[in-house]
């Protein structure tokens, strides 16, 4: 469904963040891609939604190519993307958060679904509160809704986890993974944190100095901290 | 008694017509982080719609109709030929609608000649409120502006696109990757801010002085206006609009215009001072 080869991007000239990235992602697989800070992780999630143009290398989406496409196009294509930070719009409602969601995508009626508010129904509770009001995990919440309703066949996630309390990580993890099946979404998702990865992925790539350099099963990573000690501690 | 109706109504007057042109400049700003220096001479081309008009000896009406689409179009040409090359360059950009404004106010001095036109007031008699004679028109203004603006605010605070553009205003890369079309928005939006101008440019043309060099007299208060009131909020345009005229108006008939232009620029100082962000920012 993702298959990127030979990736090269950074952000001034020559700077090479992503020095050869190369990974696939099946359909209704859930990826995890992990490694430490600096590694390229965010890079390369905004060099696949098309804020980053690389220098050279593949990113084919469905079997088209979509580098050098706009991010809107990316979008409507099928991507959907939670970024570091959540990127929630903090002075609208949550409403008219969930509604930039939709009114982007071409073959969407302009209306929020049902069902989004009964994944996370602090959603619907919150419905008219201005979302930079709300705690770090119901944003999250959002931003992740956000995406969804956009009904995106890619989902890419980065760092779901970061300043949220555990149990709203595990909460998030498990609606994720029961919503992933019915919708049979693709997910990738980047992450550090450990136990959100062996919730919901299948497998996980390492990535260290711009580039895919391991990968394997989640049962193999639970059994053995051989992956965590040479790809995450620091 | 009867002086402070009719200045309350003046001062109105000026105050809404200047807040169609303020709506336009705050909207291109949020957007497209683009100083439109050119905004006064698109009101200024509304204006002279109105003189296109009256030589065609069409009724007054149809300028009102004729300054939008003209100034859409102007918008859409503009965006297109310069603006979007400037995109992310402020100064440039500030540059380039300044020559802009050059450009168009020569086209219009090359066409119409340097001298004022005059323009005949489309409903001449006067009414009586309370004890004052007003002139009709000038009420017809007042309601025709105040309709505008209503549905400016309407179309950005109650629409499906006008919260796709208040989303890209907010954050365009997330608005981009949501799938909003956002080179889309900036033109339409660009238009959209030319025709009010154009608009206002028209309905104020019967009692102002039609000359090349009217825009300026606008595109200045216009810019105070969005310093005082901030850039985040349309409303702030609201805010300072109303400070802004109000103050003109007060001082320009308490003493004299030049003491008026002097007290202005002082309160916008201190406001700036003040409110770095505009008095409307959202503190945090």
């Amino acid at each position: 469904m993702l298959k990127i080869e030979g990736l090269i991007a950074g952000y001034q000239h020559g700077s090479r963040v992503l020095d050869g990235v190369s990974l696939n992602v099946h359909r209704g697989e859930i990826v995890a891609l992990m490694g430490r800070n600096g590694m390229g992780k965010t890079t390369l999630l905004r060099t696949i939604t098309g804020h980053l143009f690389p220098t050279g290398g593949a990113i084919s989406f469905d079997g088209k190519p979509i580098i050098g496409r706009p991010s809107h196009e990316i979008a409507n294509l099928g991507i959907g993307y939670v970024p570091q930070g959540r990127e929630i719009f903090s002075e609208f409602t949550t409403e008219e958060n969930l509604l930039m969601g939709v009114i982007g995508k071409r073959h969407l009626p302009n209306r929020i679904p049902n069902w989004a508010y009964e994944t996370f129904p602090v959603l619907r509770e919150r419905r008219l509160q201005r979302a930079g009001s709300m705690s770090g995990g119901q944003q999250q919440q959002l931003a992740i809704m956000r995406a969804l309703v956009g009904e995106p066949k890619l989902l890419l996630l980065d760092e779901p986890s970061e300043g949220i309390q555990p149990s709203i990580v595990q909460e998030i993890a498990r609606t994720l993974r029961r919503t992933a099946q019915e919708k049979q979404l693709t997910v990738l998702l980047v992450e550090q944190n450990l136990d959100l990865v062996l919730g919901m992925a299948s497998r996980s790539l390492f990535m260290e100095n711009g580039r895919v350099v391991d990968e394997a099963p989640v049962e193999k990573i639970r059994l053995s901290s051989e992956f965590v000690e040479k790809y995450l501690s620091v | 008694m009867e002086s402070l109706i009719t200045f309350l109504l003046d001062a109105s007057n000026f105050a809404l017509a200047l807040l169609l042109v303020t709506l336009g400049l705050i909207i291109i700003y949020g957007l497209m982080n683009v100083i439109n220096m050119a905004h006064g001479e698109f009101f200024l081309l509304g204006a002279y719609c109105v003189v296109l008009i009256q030589n065609a000896r069409l009724p007054f009406w149809c300028a009102l109709l004729l300054a939008p689409v003209v100034l859409a179009l102007v918008g859409l040409a503009v965006e297109e030929l310069i603006i979007r090359h400037v995109y992310r360059r402020f100064i440039d950009s500030i540059l380039a609608t300044w020559g802009i404004s050059l450009a168009l106010k020569q086209i219009v001095i090359i066409v119409f000649g340097p001298t004022a036109q005059s323009i005949v007031s489309p409903i001449p008699s006067p009414v009586q409120i309370l004890t004052v004679t007003y002139p009709a028109y000038r009420l017809f203004i007042m309601g025709f502006t105040v309709v505008l603006a209503g549905a400016t605010f309407l179309f950005f605070y109650r629409t499906r696109i006008g919260l796709a553009i208040r989303g890209v205003i907010a954050n365009r890369p997330m608005a981009a990757s949501l799938g909003i079309n956002t080179r889309f928005l900036d033109r339409s939006t660009f238009a959209i801010g030319a025709a009010l101008a154009g608009v206002a440019g028209a309905v104020m043309a019967p009692i102002m002085s039609v000359d090349p060099q009217m825009g300026v007299g606008f595109l200045i208060p216009a810019f105070l206006s969005i310093l005082v009131g901030g850039t985040g909020t349309l409303l702030g345009a609201v805010v300072g609009t109303a400070a802004i005229s109000g103050t003109t108006t007060i001082v320009a008939n308490t003493w004299s215009q030049v003491v008026a232009q002097i007290v202005v620029f002082t309160m916008a100082i201190i406001v700036i001072r003040l409110f770095p962000q505009g008095i409307m920012a959202r503190r945090s």
